[in-house]
């Protein structure tokens, strides 16, 4: 046995070297394609490091999403920089992502870039059982896997062979459902539900009365997620994003950065009537204990936690951190305040409170106005700039303009639209699309047959077109309208630099 | 625990250090551990439905063999029925019971029954299939009944084959695991040879396939014919390479610790007919069929109608052994018919199947039969009798419009050496055919296997198909 294990011994010694071998082979010619299709926010890193960006912040849907009436559509980060002009800001944005995934992001930032201030995203749902258990949690972590520290030969073996947390979502279910059952709710009061289990069981049984008196599902459905979203205790030693935050004071320590950690704000007020003030109590605790911990560590902690009002939610059906325009102003402007610390001479005031409105609204399709249906801008084929919006069968509604009345001039009775369109002959089905909301949420839709707007060409070519809708009697009594492309065809069409632009009487 | 995971990379070794460290009298417990941990990975709370199958089939063993007459041929049916009724429950009881709840709909009555969301245990068809030729052969006599309960729960259990196969037969792996094994440099090497060879197939080859595959099945009509055609004989090779490269790793694994499992697949694409290609494919259960139904009914030896329905039956019952739906009984049927057309075709026209045929005759009848394999594959594939139909109307409606499946290069080349190796695989395992090369062949060959496996392998992983039987 011993003779046989030593012949086998040796060879695998054999197997060291050509280990660096293959490495030098996959670092130089196959590691960057993988980067870029297992974790392309890496592009955001290199981005971010290019821009010479002072101020990096790092979030997920929070500070991108808007609502479409917005008039000011922009993410909590660009809004940051209007505080700030003379400050470069940087957002690395990924969706549903958490602390444990923004250390990698971080950590591929060297101490000799001109990052002198992290603003990272403290989301106090990243905390509880549902989002650590979450099914997206596999996708992540694997996203995260060719960022490690090792050599990269050893990290896409990881990949390879599944190194990373890939629990399978059944497996993450039993892992919510266990802690929502094990882990004990302590309060300073007398209260009836021991854990998450029995008080969503009680919840649900007793139920919510509608406006009829009888149990209305929908909101009981929604308190019972109340419940299971915020009502929990953050545990510090045994919590996994606080190793992960943990791990970002650590870096930012390492590297030198002033670090920020914006606490997003809650819907305490729809939790409030919801399920009550205990579950509020937690939210609030919870908060308090983060911001006292990282406080203590040196960290500037930016409390959001009850600032937004109800109104402000996107998502009237789920936990989000989802605001509509004011929300968004909300946080931005606190956490400008509070980054007066670093930079008190470079600060501007800013008033988001003023009216604004336009008779005149341009998009050049290059992704800095923004405007519904971002993704769709594609570098395909530009009439001006780099991009233009793509639509075809798989991704049919053009870059969307939409605004609500408060926005809009007061008076107008047609609007104008002027753009540059590249189509072939063979989209027959695509259209030009108005949809008018009124007060009751009535819809009325005009679609214009892009065919009629456009002269048929042998072989395509960008075109300038212009249709005016008028004479729209829903204009009178309008809530909010949106303008856009759609075309159905495998054959895409392409848009780019779109006026609209209202008018009539004054 | 999968094969291709991190966790078995450092299990396999780690168990198979213990095993060779351990006296030999440990050892079985030391195996069955490993196997009770290997297979509680998946879901722990499955091991009791296992643990019944395996009460049932030891307690029946014994008193099979102390028993005769009516007695002996009554505990068979008993261990029969009572292994079986844990399948059916399991597998098929929603399947009867959604055909029932059409049939009382045809008939204008209200059925009683209800659908149960019942998860498969993992590899439940595979270990009721070895505990069942157990059972089987201490009927026969051709096996003494297993008194040790811990040997006979590892021989269901032994976690190389546990869940996925080849399905053994007492007379060796009952066997076997009493024997004692030392640990040799030629088992450890031939082994990890397997190992190596079925971790490439798998995540190299299977994986990047099933991407298209996928794409082609979830909408078919979108492709053009020649997408579909290309999706259709996608999936011939990525379930071939899936379960292939998952039995290679099987029996690679049991081989490091000195058991000789049988061997699944034999180059079966290569096949000149049907009945060839079941010789070759998936060999442990098409012999299990063969032993224990097929030749039991009476095999060849019946009237030639007789011989007509055994076919049939043996076929549809492999059809529906992998799943409780009417395409994998479709795609048994299918099989038989295809089978029996080619008999009664060599029989009109007088054809010697002995006979040497010329290479562009073998060529041809190589390639007809892979034509007619992957035109069953579809049925195999499909999630219902509507995606069968959207993917051949596609394909024969779709020559001029659609979209054209946009295949990796990288793919066809990993396809097309594949294909080379297989051929030269042609009647030889992939160990021994690697033991009779050059030592600086052997070693480029390993080595372009590791740096491919690691990077190469398909980002976007997906479980073995044979894992949901």
């Amino acid at each position: 046995m011993k003779k046989d294990l030593l012949k086998l011994l040796i060879r695998l010694t054999f197997l060291v070297p050509v280990f660096f071998l293959f490495n030098e082979i996959y670092t130089r010619f196959f590691f960057e394609k993988d980067l870029q299709e297992n974790s392309p926010e890496i592009n955001k890193v290199r981005e971010a490091l290019a821009s010479g960006a002072e101020i990096l912040y790092l979030g997920e849907s929070s500070n991108t999403t808007f609502r479409g009436d917005d008039y000011d559509k922009r993410s909590i980060s660009t809004m940051i920089g209007d505080f700030y002009p003379g400050k470069k800001i940087f957002n690395i944005n990924k969706d549903a992502s958490h602390a444990g995934i923004y250390y990698y992001f971080l950590n591929k930032i060297p101490a000799t870039s001109p990052v002198k201030t992290v603003i990272v995203t403290l989301n106090l749902r990243s905390f509880d059982a549902n989002w650590i258990y979450s099914d997206l949690e596999t996708p992540l972590q694997k996203s995260t896997i060719l960022l490690h520290d090792h050599y990269p030969l050893i990290n896409r073996f990881l990949l390879a062979f599944k190194g990373y947390d890939h629990k399978s979502n059944e497996e993450r279910r039993a892992q919510y459902l266990s802690a929502w059952k094990n882990e004990t709710l302590h309060f300073p009061y007398p209260f009836p539900f021991k854990n998450v289990k029995q008080w969503d069981k009680e919840l649900f049984s007793k139920g919510i009365l509608g406006a009829d008196g009888k149990k209305d599902e929908a909101i009981t459905a929604l308190a019972c997620h109340y419940v299971k979203t915020y009502a929990f205790q953050i545990d510090t030693l045994k919590n996994p994003r606080i190793k992960d935050f943990d791990k970002i004071v650590m870096l930012a320590k390492e590297r030198g950065w002033s670090l920020v950690f914006n606490l997003m704000a809650e819907n305490i007020q729809r939790a409030n009537e919801l399920v009550g003030k205990d579950v509020v109590w937690l939210i609030k605790e919870n908060g308090k204990l983060l911001e006292q911990r990282y406080r203590r560590k040196g960290v500037l902690v930016v409390n959001n936690l009850d600032n937004v009002g109800d109104e402000e939610y996107i998502d009237r059906n789920w936990t989000t951190e989802h605001y509509a325009e004011h929300g968004r102003h909300i946080i931005a402007t606190n956490v400008a305040d509070s980054l007066k610390k670093f930079y008190n001479r470079e600060y501007i005031s800013r008033d988001y409170t003023k009216s604004q409105r336009k008779e005149s609204y341009f998009q050049d399709c290059e992704g800095s106005e923004i405007w519904g249906q971002m993704q769709t801008l594609s570098t395909e084929k530009a009439f001006s700039g780099k991009k233009s919006s793509e639509i075809y069968s798989k991704s049919p509604f053009s870059i969307t303009f939409e605004m609500s009345k408060k926005h809009l001039p007061e008076n107008f009775d047609e609007i104008s639209l002027n753009c540059h369109l590249w189509m072939s002959g063979d989209n027959h089905s695509s259209q030009l699309t108005l949809e008018v909301f009124d007060e009751n949420d009535k819809q009325c839709v005009i679609n214009v047959p892009l065919d009629s707007l456009n002269r048929p060409e042998s072989s395509p070519r960008w075109q300038k077109i212009n249709y005016v809708f008028s004479s729209v009697k829903e204009f009178e009594n309008l809530k909010s309208l949106k303008i856009y492309f759609f075309n159905p065809d495998k054959t895409p069409v392409y848009i780019d630099d779109i006026q609209v632009e209202f008018k009539g009487r004054k | 625990m999968l094969f291709n995971s991190l966790e078995f990379l450092i299990f396999f070794p780690l168990v198979t250090l213990i095993y060779f460290l351990l006296p030999h009298k440990f050892r079985w417990i030391h195996l069955l551990v490993s196997s009770c941990v290997f297979y509680m990975s998946f879901i722990p709370e499955y091991i009791f439905i296992l643990a019944i199958t395996i009460l049932i089939d030891y307690y029946a063993g014994i008193w099979i063999e102390k028993s005769e007459g009516r007695k002996r041929k009554r505990y068979l049916v008993l261990s029969v029925v009572s292994t079986c009724l844990v399948l059916v429950i399991f597998k098929y009881y929603n399947f009867f019971s959604e055909n029932l709840e059409h049939l009382f709909r045809f008939a204008h009555l209200k059925y009683p029954g209800k659908k149960y969301d019942i998860l498969l245990p993992i590899g439940l068809s595979f270990h009721t299939f070895q505990s069942l030729s157990y059972v089987f052969e201490v009927y026969r006599g051709n096996q003494r009944a297993e008194k040790h309960f811990g040997i006979y729960s590892l021989y269901v259990m032994f976690y190389p084959q546990l869940v996925t196969g080849p399905i053994e037969r007492p007379q060796n792996l009952l066997v076997s695991l009493r024997e004692k094994k030392y640990f040799t440099y030629d088992n450890v090497v031939n082994g990890l040879r397997l190992m190596l060879f079925g971790l490439f197939v798998k995540m190299v080859i299977a994986d990047h396939l099933a991407q298209y595959v996928d794409q082609i099945y979830q909408q078919p009509a979108a492709y053009t014919s020649l997408s579909v055609f290309t999706g259709m004989v996608f999936y011939s090779f990525q379930i071939y390479c899936d379960f292939y490269g998952y039995s290679l790793i099987a029996v690679g694994c049991a081989r490091v610790m000195g058991f000789h499992l049988m061997d699944n697949f034999k180059t079966p694409y290569l096949s000149l007919n049907i009945n060839e290609f079941w010789q070759r494919w998936h060999i442990s259960l098409s012999s299990w069929f063969r032993d224990y139904v097929y030749i039991p009914l009476g095999g060849r030896r019946v009237k030639y109608s007789k011989w007509i329905f055994n076919i049939l039956l043996v076929f549809i019952l492999s059809g529906f052994w992998h799943g409780a739906n009417w395409t994998f009984i479709l795609w048994g049927l299918l099989f038989a018919v295809i089978y029996l057309l080619e008999y009664a075709f060599n029989r009109v026209f007088h054809i010697d199947q002995k006979k040497e045929k010329t290479f562009i005759m073998r060529a041809f009848l190589v390639l007809k039969t892979f034509t007619l394999v992957t035109f069953c594959w579809v049925f195999f594939r499909s999630q219902n009798m509507g995606q069968i139909k959207n993917v051949f109307s596609a394909l024969v409606n779709n020559l001029k419009r659609g979209e054209s499946l946009h295949v990796l290069p990288q793919v066809w080349v990993f396809l097309g050496l594949f294909i080379f190796v297989d051929i030269l695989l042609y009647n030889k395992r992939f160990d021994q055919w690697c033991s009779a090369k050059p030592a600086f062949l052997r070693w480029s060959f390993y080595l372009i296997l590791i740096f491919c496996t690691i990077v190469f392998s398909s980002i976007q992983q997906y479980p073995f198909i044979y894992f949901q039987f």
